[in-house]
C-alpha cells in the first residue's frame, strides 16, 4: 500500500509488564501483523492487543520512556 | 565484462573496503583509548589566533586527510549556516576538524587555549564530541562547551549526562546561536532551541567557513570550498539543501519526530546560489541533500520551468524520491530528468520485499518499487539514443531488518538486478535513537549500538539476532544462484551488490 492510497498510523500497544509495544500498519490489526514478522511468540504473548492507542509521528518522542 | 574482471573487482573492492574498514576502527579505537595515555600540558593560544571561540567540526579521524572514500568529506550545513550567522553578526570562530585530524595527541593540541568550544551533535558523532568536551575541559579547565544537533533531540539523556557539555540546545539553532555565544549564562544547560518557519529566512552559507582538508594539495584536489566528486558528478560538487524534513514515516528515520516543519528554499533562491557558487568557483555537479527532494509538486514544477532559464548550466544532479512519489508524479518526474539533467536518481528502495517494507513502515510496495525501476530503464534508453548520458539509480537498500527472511533479502537483491544503470547503496539496518524502530529495538535491549560506539562503520554487527555471516555471503555473490531465480537473461548477467557496495549507515 502506498503512501497516497493508504497511509500508515502508530499505535502504543500496552503490555503485561506494564511497558508499551510501539507498532505501525494500516489497522492495529495490521500492525500487529507486521509486529509478529519480527517477535516470537513469547513476546507477541506480552501485548494486550485489544488495548492500544493512536499516537502521531510528531509525538513519538514523548512515548519512548514507555516503550519495552 | 568478463566473469574473470567481474570477480576481480569484487575482490579488490573487497579488499579496499576491508583496508578502509580496518583503518577507520583502528583510528576510532586508537582515539579512544589513547586518551588517558597523553600527559597534560597547558600552554597560550598561538598569536596567530584572532578569536578565543572554537568550532569543532566532528568526523572520523582522517577523513579530510587521505583521498578515499567522498561522502564522509562532505561538509556540515548546519555548522556552515550557523557560523554564517555568527559570522555576519561581527562573533568570530576559528574552526577545526577532526576529519583533518589523526590522533587525541593532536586534537588535544588543536583545542588548547580556547575560552568556548562549539560542537554540532549528530549521533554517529556523540562519542567523537564526547571525548572532545573532556580533553577541551582538561586543556581549558574553566572552558565552556556550547553543543547543539541532532543527538540533543533524539537522545537528551545521553547528552544530559556528559557533564563536559556546559549548554545543550535542542532544536534548531539558527536564533539562539548568536546570544547564546554572546552570553551562555543567560540559558539554562538544557534549552529547545528555536529555528526559523521558512528556509528563506537563511543566509547564503560562507563556504569558507567550511573547515579545509589538511594541506594545499588536499584543498585543491577536494576543490574547497566546494566539495570533491563521489562518482555521482564531475568535480567540484556543490552541496545544497532546498528543503528539510520528510513527512513520511519510515520507521528506520522518523525525523519529523523531531525536525520542526519549515517551509521550502524558493526555488529562484536555490538557483541565485548555484549560479553565484559557479561564478566564483566553477561548479561540476550538484548534490541536493534533502531528505526527500521529490516531493510539493508546486515548487517542483516551479523548477522545472524555472532553471533550465535561469541557471548558468545544467548541471548534473543528485538528488533523492520515494518509488510512491515517482508513481503518484510520473510526469512531473520525467520533466525533472530530461528537462532538469536530474541524473543520478536516489530512490530508498530499502527492500524488494512487501514484507520488509511494511516492517520499515515504508508506505511502498514492491509493485511502486517496479514501476519507478521500469520509468528509469525507459529514460534512460530513450536518453541513450538521443546520444544524451542516461540517468542511473543511486539505489539504497537496507539489510539485515530484524524480520528479514533469506528469501526477502533474495527479492532485494533480483530487484537491484532490474535496474539496467544502478549504483547500489547497501547499508545494514542500524537502529539510530531518534526513529521508531530504532526507539523499540533499543527499549527490547536487542540494539548491538551504544552511547559508547554510535558510528558509521559499514560492515558492523548493529542488531542482536541477525545472520550477518549470511549477508556478507550474499554481497560476496555466495547466494547467485537464488538470487538470479526468475529473472530474465539480462537481468541475471547483470551484477547486483557486492561487498564494496555496503555504505555507512
Amino acid at each position: 500500500m502506498s503512501s497516497f492510497t493508504g497511509r500508515h498510523t502508530m499505535y502504543l500497544f500496552a503490555m503485561k509488564n506494564g511497558k508499551k509495544k510501539l507498532a505501525y500498519g494500516e489497522s492495529p490489526e495490521g500492525a500487529l501483523e507486521i509486529l509478529r514478522y519480527r517477535l516470537t511468540a513469547e513476546e507477541m504473548a506480552q501485548i494486550v492487543v485489544e488495548d492500544y492507542v493512536k499516537i502521531h509521528q510528531r509525538d513519538l518522542q514523548k512515548h519512548v520512556p514507555d516503550l519495552g | 565484462m568478463s566473469r574473470a574482471k567481474r570477480l576481480l573487482r569484487t575482490y579488490l573492492g573487497a579488499e579496499r573496503s576491508m583496508r578502509l574498514k580496518q583503518f577507520a576502527k583502528r583510528s576510532y579505537l586508537r582515539s579512544l583509548s589513547v586518551l588517558d595515555k597523553v600527559p597534560r600540558r597547558r600552554v597560550g593560544a598561538p598569536d596567530s589566533r584572532k578569536t578565543d571561540i572554537l568550532w569543532l567540526d566532528l568526523g572520523d579521524f582522517g577523513d579530510l586527510l587521505f583521498p578515499l572514500g567522498a561522502q564522509e568529506k562532505w561538509q556540515d550545513h548546519g555548522l556552515g549556516l550557523l557560523r554564517t550567522i555568527l559570522h555576519r553578526e561581527g562573533i568570530a570562530t576559528e574552526i577545526r576538524s577532526t576529519r583533518a585530524m589523526q590522533s587525541v595527541e593532536q586534537l588535544r593540541r588543536e583545542v588548547r587555549g580556547y575560552r568556548v568550544l562549539l560542537m554540532n551533535v549528530r549521533s554517529y558523532t556523540f562519542p567523537m564530541a564526547r571525548k572532545a568536551a573532556e580533553i577541551f575541559k582538561q586543556e581549558n579547565p574553566g572552558g565552556l562547551v556550547l553543543t547543539g544537533g541532532m543527538h540533543a533531540s533524539v537522545a537528551p539523556d545521553e547528552m544530559r549526562e556528559v557533564t563536559h557539555f556546559d549548554k545543550i540546545c535542542a532544536g534548531g539553532g539558527e536564533t539562539v546561536i548568536v546570544p547564546l555565544v554572546k552570553d551562555p549564562t543567560a540559558f539554562p544547560r538544557f534549552f529547545a532551541g528555536d529555528g526559523t518557519a521558512s528556509m528563506a529566512e537563511w543566509p547564503a552559507i560562507d563556504r569558507t567557513l567550511f573547515p579545509q582538508p589538511a594541506g594545499w594539495l588536499l584543498r585543491r584536489r577536494y576543490r574547497w570550498p566546494l566539495e570533491p566528486d563521489c562518482g555521482w558528478g564531475p568535480s567540484p560538487v556543490a552541496t545544497i539543501l532546498t528543503s528539510r524534513v520528510c513527512p513520511w514515516q519510515c520507521s528506520f528515520c522518523n525525523e519529523s519526530s523531531y525536525i520542526p516543519s519549515m517551509s521550502r528554499r524558493p526555488v529562484v533562491a536555490v538557483i541565485d546560489e548555484l549560479n553565484g557558487l559557479d561564478a566564483r568557483y566553477g561548479v561540476g555537479s550538484v548534490v541536493i541533500h534533502d531528505s526527500m527532494f521529490f516531493q510539493d509538486p508546486s515548487w517542483l514544477r516551479e523548477l522545472v520551468d524555472q532553471y533550465p532559464r535561469r541557471a548558468r548550466k545544467l548541471w548534473p544532479y543528485w538528488a533523492a524520491a520515494r518509488a510512491d512519489t515517482v508513481r503518484e508524479w510520473p510526469d512531473l518526474f520525467e520533466a525533472l530528468v530530461r528537462e532538469t539533467n536530474w541524473n543520478t536518481i536516489s530512490i530508498g528502495f530499502e527492500s524488494g520485499s512487501d514484507r520488509v517494507l511494511k516492517l520499515l513502515n515504508k508506505e511502498c510496495t514492491e509493485e511502486d518499487n517496479d514501476f519507478a525501476i521500469e520509468l528509469v530503464n525507459r529514460l534512460g534508453d530513450d536518453l541513450e539514443r538521443r546520444g544524451r548520458k542516461p540517468p542511473v539509480f543511486w539505489c539504497n537498500v537496507i539489510l539485515g531488518v530484524p524480520g528479514e527472511t533469506r528469501e526477502d533479502a533474495f527479492k532485494t537483491m533480483r530487484m537491484i538486478k532490474r535496474m539496467k544503470r544502478v549504483m547500489p547503496s547497501v547499508a545494514f539496518y542500524a537502529p539510530y535513537p531518534g526513529s521508531a524502530l530504532g526507539h523499540q529495538l533499543i527499549a527490547e535491549g536487542k540494539s548491538l549500538m551504544s552511547k559508547d560506539n554510535y558510528h558509521r562503520f559499514p560492515g558492523d554487527e548493529k542488531v542482536k539476532g541477525i545472520d550477518y555471516p549470511f549477508y556478507r555471503d550474499l554481497l560476496a555473490g555466495k547466494y547467485a544462484a537464488e538470487v538470479n531465480r526468475g529473472l530474465d537473461r539480462q537481468s541475471r548477467a547483470r551484477e547486483a551488490a557486492s561487498p564494496d557496495s555496503l555504505a555507512k549507515a
